[in-house]
Formats: structure tokens, C-alpha cells, sequence
């Protein structure tokens, strides 16, 4: 029912645009035209950065860096009440979606859906971003280069998310 | 700041790699990543031209205006700039409606025309201004009410209840966005620029 409504608000939104094509006044396809172009430009901007951040998010995927920082962070998490199952997600979903929903998806067949870590996996996966990719996404594209308090407050936020999460489910759930 | 990430990702995979003896599949993540940033632009391309367009086409109709005057009594809170001067208040209406509806891959074509427009007002084009900051971190919170993708994954992971977690998700949503709200207006709030060299500017011109 959910998914219906979620997959329906798409095509709705599209067909609108087309609503307004065929009976609007103005020259609504010349608008739409219009509007991709300023959006490819915009995307032209981007490529050099994304370029470098998926270089770099690249590397650190096959380095090997994300179980070797699991391994030594792990007694830290236990004491600290986070399931240790979840830091290669942790540690990913900061750079890349595509990494960290290969990691969100090899710990749910691990420990299970429906168990703590599993749980505190969706929420966090369901509340928090790419940050980096996010960030650097949407300030290059205007051509800035400083970003002042834009990255620790964004990583201060995905901190309180990922210790929120887990203490709301052990709540909601146990 | 890009290139501070850069760096230290950079470093980090070395040394690691060097440790753990991944040197030669560095090599090839190296061209690889590359190549990556090619599919990811090239899938973002159809991304950007159908949602700008459809936005131009819905803005010229005036609809996002209305969108715009429904979420005007939270948005004039959030963005008093840009709701004075106009510049990116429509975007970021749309921006939010395709958030809450659930429309993830149109909503980076709109941040990213909302980003332009509240560039506009800004007076240094090299350095972010507070309500870009406010307006990014807000969207790294991501505030969504249908998570679709979040609840394939969850059922294709054979999971029982995979609505279950939908209202914790909410509630954590919401209270990353106050706290990202919280944070990222505490400088504005304080009137204390946070980056050393804009302390020391600042105070020069006072002093003058």
C-alpha cells in the first residue's frame, strides 16, 4: 500500500508537467526545455568533483581501511552499547551510497532484519545521508570552495543520529 | 574542504592498503573510481533534465509559488534571507515537497537550483553563507515519509515486519532535523563567525 502510494508520486508529479503541457496557456514545453538545460549545466560543474570524491571513496573500499577500522573500533563500540555489526555501515554511510547499502544489506543477511542490529541499521539508514557526497555535491555546484561549519555540523548530526537510533530501538523494540 | 576529505581518504587507503597488503587492487580502485564518476553522472544527467525541466514548467504555471506560501510560516523561520528576498525560497519548497513525498532523485535537481538561486545573495561566491550551510545539512537529515527504498531492502533481507521501523524512523528524522536546525544556526544566532580568518577580518573592521 505504502510502496503503491511511493511509486505513484512520481509518474503524478510527471503527468502534471504534461497536464499543463497539453491545456496550459503558456509555452510550457519550451519551459521544460529550458529548465534541462540550466540542469545539465549545473551537471557539467559537478563532474570534476565527483570525479575526485569517488576516486578517493574508491580507494578506500579497496583498501581494506573500513574492516581494519571496524576491527580496531569495535571493543570501543561494545562499551560504549552499539552493536559492533554495525560499524562497516557506520563507516561507510558518511561517503557513499552504494557502499553503505552493500554493507546495510550484508548485515541484514547476517544478523537478521528484525534483530537489534538490524534495526538500528534501517533507522539510521532511513534517517541519515551521504553527508560528504552531499555536501561537496551541492557546494561545488555554485563554485564554493569554503564551507565553514558545513562538515562538523553535518557530522555532529549523523553522531546524535546514530546514538539516537540505537537508544530508540532498544526502547521501541525491547 | 573537499580537499582536506580528499586527503585524508587518500592517506587513510594507503597506509591501509600498505598494512593489509591491498596494494594492487588500489591501483585499479584508482581507475575505477574514475570511470564510476562517469555512470554516476551520466544516470544523474537524465535526473537533471527531467526534474529541472518539470520544475521550470511547474514555477512558470505558479504552482510551486503556492507550494512556496503553504510552507511559508516554517520557511520564513529557517530562511528569513532568502524568504525577503525570494532568491531560492521556490526551490526549497519544491526541494522539502519531494523529500516528504518520497521523490529522493528529484530532490538533488532541486537543491541544487536552490543553491543557485541563494547564491545570488551571497556576497562571497568562494565562501558558504549561512543559509546554504542550514539548507544542506537540513538534507543530509533527510526527512522522508515513504523511505521506499529503505523497505525493499528491508524485505528483500526476509524481514517479517519491514513497515516496523517506519514511525522510529520518523521520529529520529525529525529530531536530526532540529538538531542539524540547532547547529548549523547557532553561529547565526551568536554572531560569532566560526572560521579563524573571518573572526579576524571581522574584528579588523570593527576596529576601523
Amino acid at each position: 500500500m505504502g510502496e503503491t502510494i511511493a511509486a505513484l508520486s512520481v509518474p503524478l508529479v510527471v503527468s502534471l508537467a504534461g497536464l499543463l503541457m497539453l491545456f496550459g496557456k503558456q509555452d510550457y514545453f519550451s519551459a521544460f526545455i529550458q529548465g534541462a538545460t540550466d540542469g545539465l549545466k549545473t551537471l557539467v560543474r559537478l563532474l570534476p568533483t565527483l570525479c575526485a570524491l569517488l576516486v578517493a571513496v574508491s580507494m578506500l573500499s579497496a583498501s581494506g581501511a573500513v574492516e581494519l577500522i571496524s576491527r580496531l573500533l569495535s571493543p570501543v563500540a561494545s562499551l560504549i552499547g552499539l552493536p559492533t555489526e554495525l560499524l562497516p555501515f557506520l563507516l561507510t554511510r558518511a561517503f557513499s551510497g552504494s557502499a553503505s547499502t552493500a554493507a546495510f544489506t550484508d548485515l541484514l543477511s547476517h544478523v537478521g532484519a528484525d534483530s537489534l542490529a538490524g534495526l538500528c541499521a534501517s533507522v539510521i539508514f532511513g534517517s541519515s545521508d551521504t553527508l560528504v557526497y552531499i555536501l561537496s555535491v551541492y557546494f561545488s555546484s555554485v563554485g564554493i570552495r569554503k564551507t565553514r561549519h558545513a562538515f562538523p555540523c553535518a557530522l555532529a548530526t549523523m553522531l546524535f543520529c546514530i546514538f539516537f537510533s540505537c537508544f530508540l530501538c532498544r526502547l521501541w523494540f525491547f | 574542504m573537499l580537499g582536506k576529505v580528499f586527503g585524508v581518504l587518500c592517506l587513510i587507503s594507503l597506509i591501509t592498503a600498505i598494512l593489509s597488503g591491498n596494494v594492487v587492487s588500489l591501483g585499479s580502485a584508482v581507475l575505477d573510481g574514475a570511470r564510476s564518476a562517469l555512470d554516476v553522472s551520466l544516470s544523474l544527467c537524465g535526473m537533471m533534465c527531467l526534474w529541472c525541466g518539470i520544475l521550470e514548467v511547474l514555477r512558470r504555471a505558479g504552482w510551486i509559488d503556492k507550494l512556496s506560501r503553504l510552507l511559508s510560516p516554517l520557511l520564513r523561520l529557517i530562511f528569513p534571507n532568502a524568504y525577503r528576498t525570494k532568491h531560492g525560497i521556490r526551490e526549497i519548497s519544491a526541494c522539502i515537497s519531494a523529500n516528504l513525498l518520497g521523490i529522493g532523485n528529484a530532490a538533488t535537481p532541486f537543491a541544487l537550483s536552490a543553491m543557485e538561486e541563494m547564491q545570488k545573495d551571497n556576497p562571497d561566491k568562494e565562501k558558504a553563507g549561512d543559509e546554504q550551510i542550514t539548507f544542506a545539512v537540513l538534507n543530509t537529515a533527510s526527512l522522508t515519509l515513504l523511505p521506499a527504498n529503505l523497505l525493499a531492502l528491508r524485505r528483500a533481507a526476509g524481514s517479517d515486519r519491514p513497515y516496523a521501523i517506519l514511525i522510529p524512523v520518523w521520529i529520529t528524522s525529525l529530531a536530526c532535523t532540529a538538531v542539524a536546525l540547532l547547529l548549523t544556526s547557532l553561529p547565526r544566532l551568536l554572531r560569532l563567525p566560526l572560521s579563524g580568518k573571518g573572526a579576524r577580518t571581522a574584528a579588523k573592521r570593527r576596529r576601523r
